[in-house]
Order: C-alpha cells, then structure tokens, then sequence
C-alpha cells in the first residue's frame, strides 16, 4: 500500500498503543494524543459500511451454495440435497457450454477492443485543441445512459427494415438490401461486442486520461531535446507511465464486461437459437425463466470461481512483474 | 495559432468515428420520437420525420405509466445515495486520514464487493428479499428491498471517490482546529466537512446516476407496475411484445436519459480526477 509522500518522523512510543507498524501508523498521528487515544476509532467509522455489505452480500452467497447444493423447486421449495446433481445438469447442458466459450470470446473482445480504441481517445483528448471540452462530453456520453436504455435504442436501430443502421448503410451505398442483423447468428453477437465496446470506452477513457494528467509535462519537453520522435515518446515514455492506469482499467473492465447483463438480455435474449448465451443471461433464465434456481444457483458459483481465479491471478503477475505500486490496485 | 488550428482539426477528424457511434442512438431516440407511427413503419424508411408529432410525449407518459416511474426511479435512487453516503462518509473519512491496521484488508474487501456484481448475486438476493418480512409480505416487490441492495453495491465506488478526494483536503487545517480547542469531530464537522461538500456532492450524483440506471435488481425484485422503474418499464414496453411501437419507446427513453445526460456532461470532469487518484493510490 503505497500511502504517496508521507514525513518520516520518529515512530512514537508505546503510548499509542499496538503500534504494529510504526513507520507509518503513527508519523502524524502522534502529533495529536486525542488521534491516538482512540485506535478504535477507523474500525468504528468504517464498521457501518462493512455491516451493510457484509450484509448484503454474505446470505446470499450462502444462499447460492446452498441453493446450489439441492434440489429447488421454481418456487423456490428445497426437495432434498442434491449433491452435485445442478452442476452435473449445468455442464452436460449444450447451452452452457456455448454460453461460456461466448462468456470468454465476449469479455475478450470487449475489454480489448475498449482499450484499443480508449488508450489513442485518451491520449487525443490530452491534447490541446479547440473544442477539447465538448470532444469529452462526447466520449463520456455513454457512460450517462442506463446500458438497459442503450440496448433498446440499439435493438431498434438495428431492426430489419426499418432501423436506421440499415437505412444509413443503404443510402452510403455499403450494403445493397437490409441486413438481418439481430436475427442472424454470426451477425448478433459481434454487433452487441461492437455495443458493448461503445459503452465501456467513457470509463476506461476516464481512468487514461486521469493517468495521463498525473505525468508531468517537462519529461516529454526533455524528451524532445534529447530528439526522439513522436512515437519513441509513446514507447518510451507515455505507455510505461501509464501501463498501471491501463493494467486497472483491464481488471475492472473483465469484472464488468464478464458480468454485464442488459445488452444481451435486452437485444436478443441470448437468441437467436440460444447463440448469443452468455453465462449471466443464461444463469438468469434459468433461475427466473425456466424454473431451475438450483441450477442457476450453480452457475452463479461456477462465475464467481472464474472470476475469483482471474482477480487473484492477474493481481498476482501484475505484483510480480511490476511490483510497488502496480500491484496494489486493491 | 495556427498549429493548434491544424492540430484541432486532426484530433477531431480522428475522433470523428467515435463521435458518430455516440451520437448515433441519441439522433435515433431523438427523431423516431417524433415520428407518427405511419411513419415508423414505411420501407424504404427515412431520418427525419415528416410531420413533427410532439403529441407522441404525452401518449408516452400514458403508455409507459411514465409519472408513476419516474417518481418511483427518483425515490429509489435518492434514498440509496443518501443511505450509501450515510455508511461510506465515515468510511472513507477513516481511510484517507487513519492509516490504521486493517486498513489495506478493507480496501480489498471493496474490491471484492466490486466484482460480487449484483447480477451474481441474484438468486440469493431474491431469497433473501423473500425471507425478510416487511409489511403484510416480505422484501419482494418493495421499494425497500431494492434500496438496500442499491446502497450496498454502491458502498465501494463511493468510498474509493470521496476518500481520493479527502486525501487533497490538507491535513493542517484540522490539526489547527485541534489547537484551538476543537475536538476531533468538531473539527471534522466545522473545518473538514464544509471543504468536502464539492467531493460529496459529486459522488453523491454518481451514485444516484447508477441506481437510476441499474437493471438487473430492480427487474428481479420488483414485480407490480405501481413499483417498477424507468428502466423496467422501458424494457416491459420492449420485451416480449408482437407489436411496439417504438415512436412512444423512444420517446420515454429520451425523457428518461435526457436529464441524467446533462447533468452528467456538466460533471465528468470531476471523475477523471476521483476515479484515478482512488484507482492507484
């Protein structure tokens, strides 16, 4: 945990109690005896948060297991342990296996096509040029519409005959008759990437451009003395400072893009021909579609363990291979 | 000048593709909105529309039962910002000035919390709705069930942006206090908290812009029409209809996106700075 620039001064005594790390806990805090009296006062302060997630989160992950463990009728009713018998159903179903190879090709293809496209709009919008404000607003549009809202609008843009995606494409000349776009197995799920892409840029954007804000600007005036040209400067320079930024960005994208419910649910409802599954609107329909909570359930921990593996082990290589701060994201 | 003139035109030619995908949606709601229903569904069809029909608003407000959502979206959402604020104020206030024990623990708790995405989590949140009595049944289909949930999922970005920010509020200014006499809540109180007001103001509409825009919660939740969100409601207008009439669709999307985006383009800037200096601090 880097805590940025902080004084070193003289740890303080036994007086503030525990003391466990004393180069840190208590540089500041020993100038005042009232902040040290009181070492219970952060668990006091941070405790209503804590008890309201804890809350939130704890039974129902309970639940999950639970759930997941034992024959549930749709109303919920538990008929019996069940053992493995939901995830043995879960993984012999045809269905969940599509949804995960697409659960993999989606979260890939959006989180890197997002940074692909988000890294050069940051760096474009660090520049200074007329209009720079109203560029932002633009890119950052997106982030301001419900995903649920966005879906609908797209679903209707992309209609057969009447949308204006294909009428657009038509009047340019690009294609000759209406696309079936949504309907179409091969043409559905890269335009909910495409989608899914759109609406992910503004939040990575964010994260570059605050990175790039904290790179100061003489290291590149020293840069161009020295004579190395646009491109070495990106190299050498730009990409390694804001290789953390980018490296977060990642994490958090996977979380969301993995778990990311309303442009599937809303465009296609995993159809067409169940080809467009991921694992969320998959495990939502079977957990409040088709009556099958217990399997659902399963699904749920299946998600939660891939998401756990990946958190852990790509926190894990990025400490490794980047140590001080890059690893610590948390 | 000129350099920046020509530098101008080639970051906007570059943008140029972006911009067009943004404001592409925004042009669909906006014109189909107007459009009279003949004119929606004409092969080959057309931009702009013909006769301007404003009277689609009203027919909306009727057709999306538009008044009753809204008042339910606005309820939710201010209820579970100031009820997330409420729990990630001190959190926050104790993570930007205790360097306590336990301290990084609880940042990676958050972080948790971050990737335990309410739609994980939405069988068991269902049941546990279902398990809470409340009223004459239980937390199912109660504004409540969801405020709660909205407010914990919610706990983490908060704290990550005002903690960020509070870190920038100099520690002197309350040490001062301090020696004068102030006791350590009253100086948080008096000196601390009125230069956090910007920093909460704008994590305060953060928050409610993501309760006002959550899907997957409230669609579980919440069954009948007199507690639905815009959101839901949008969707119900949608899904599984032979026939929609997306003149009056687009028309509630645009109303219901339209003042979140404003406000939303007059404050992003001030999550470019939060959202990093939380991110890697």
């Amino acid at each position: 945990m880097t805590l940025g620039p902080l004084k070193q001064t003289p740890p303080a005594g036994p007086a503030s109690g525990k003391a466990p790390e004393p180069t840190r806990a208590t540089n500041r805090m020993s100038r005042s005896q009232r902040a040290v009296a009181v070492p219970r006062a952060p668990w006091l302060l941070i405790l209503p948060s804590l008890v309201l997630a804890l809350f939130i989160i704890s039974y129902p992950i309970f639940n999950i297991v639970y759930q997941s463990l034992h024959d549930v009728s749709r109303f919920g009713q538990i008929r019996g342990f069940s053992g493995l018998q939901n995830f043995y159903n879960v993984f012999s179903d045809p269905v969940f296996l599509s949804a995960l190879q697409n659960t993999l090709i989606w979260t890939f293809c959006v989180v890197v096509g997002t940074v692909l496209i988000s890294v050069p709009v940051a760096l474009i919008l660090n520049q200074d040029f007329y209009g720079r404000g109203v560029a932002r607003t633009i890119v950052m549009l997106p982030w301001s519409v419900s995903l649920t809202m966005t879906a609908v609008v797209w679903r209707w843009a992309f209609n057969d005959d009447y949308g204006m995606v294909n009428v657009t494409l038509q009047r340019l000349g690009v294609i000759a008759g209406p696309i079936h776009w949504l309907a179409t197995p091969q043409y559905a799920f890269p335009v909910e990437i495409a989608v899914g892409i759109l609406v992910s840029i503004p939040f990575t954007t964010t994260i570059l451009l605050g990175g790039l804000s904290s790179v100061p600007g003489d290291i590149y005036e020293a840069a161009r003395i020295d004579g190395a040209s646009a491109w070495q400067q990106f190299r050498r320079l730009t990409l390694p400072l804001l290789k953390p930024f980018i490296n977060m960005a990642i994490l958090l994208n996977v979380i969301y893009v993995f778990n990311s419910f309303p442009i599937i649910w809303v465009m296609t409802q995993g159809g067409p021909d169940d080809s467009t599954h991921i694992l969320v609107t998959y495990l939502y329909e079977l957990g409040f579609r088709l009556g099958r909570p217990g399997e659902a359930a399963a699904v749920s921990l299946v998600m939660l363990v891939i998401l756990f593996v990946f958190s852990v082990a790509y926190l894990r290589v990025q400490s490794k291979r980047g140590g001080g701060a890059e690893g610590d994201l948390a | 000048m000129n350099r920046k003139l020509k530098r101008s035109l080639w970051c906007w030619l570059a943008l140029s593709p972006l911009v067009v995908a943004v404001l592409f949606p925004f042009a669909v709601m906006f014109f189909t909105s107007f459009k009279p229903a003949s004119e929606v569904f004409v092969y080959p069809a057309r931009w702009l529309p013909m006769h301007w029909r404003w009277q689609n608003y009203v027919d909306m407000w009727q057709a999306a039962n538009f008044g009753v959502a809204l008042r339910n979206s606005i309820v939710i959402s201010c209820l579970s910002t100031a009820l997330a604020l409420a729990v990630s104020l001190p959190a926050a206030y104790a993570l930007a000035r205790f360097p306590f024990r336990g301290r990084g623990l609880y940042r990676q708790f958050l972080l948790v919390t971050q990737m335990l995405s309410p739609i994980l989590l939405v069988v068991g949140l269902f049941r546990l709705a279902a398990m809470i009595p409340y009223g004459d049944g239980n937390l199912v289909d109660s504004k409540l069930g969801v405020i709660v949930s909205y407010a914990a999922f919610n706990i983490a970005f908060a704290v990550w942006m005002l903690s960020s920010y509070f870190q920038t509020v100099p520690r002197d200014l309350e040490e001062s206090a301090w020696l004068e006499g102030c006791s350590r809540s009253g100086a948080v109180l008096r000196v601390f908290l009125p230069l956090a007001v910007p920093a909460v103001v704008v994590t305060a509409i953060f928050t409610f812009i993501s309760a006002w825009n959550e899907f997957a919660v409230v669609y579980t939740l919440i069954r009948s029409p007199e507690n639905k969100t815009l959101t839901v409601q949008v969707t119900d207008m949608v899904a599984g209809k032979y026939t929609v009439e997306w003149e009056l669709v687009m028309a509630a999307t645009l109303a219901a996106t339209l003042p979140v985006s404003v406000v939303f383009a007059w404050l992003q800037r001030y999550m470019v700075k939060g959202l990093a200096l939380g991110a890697v601090k």
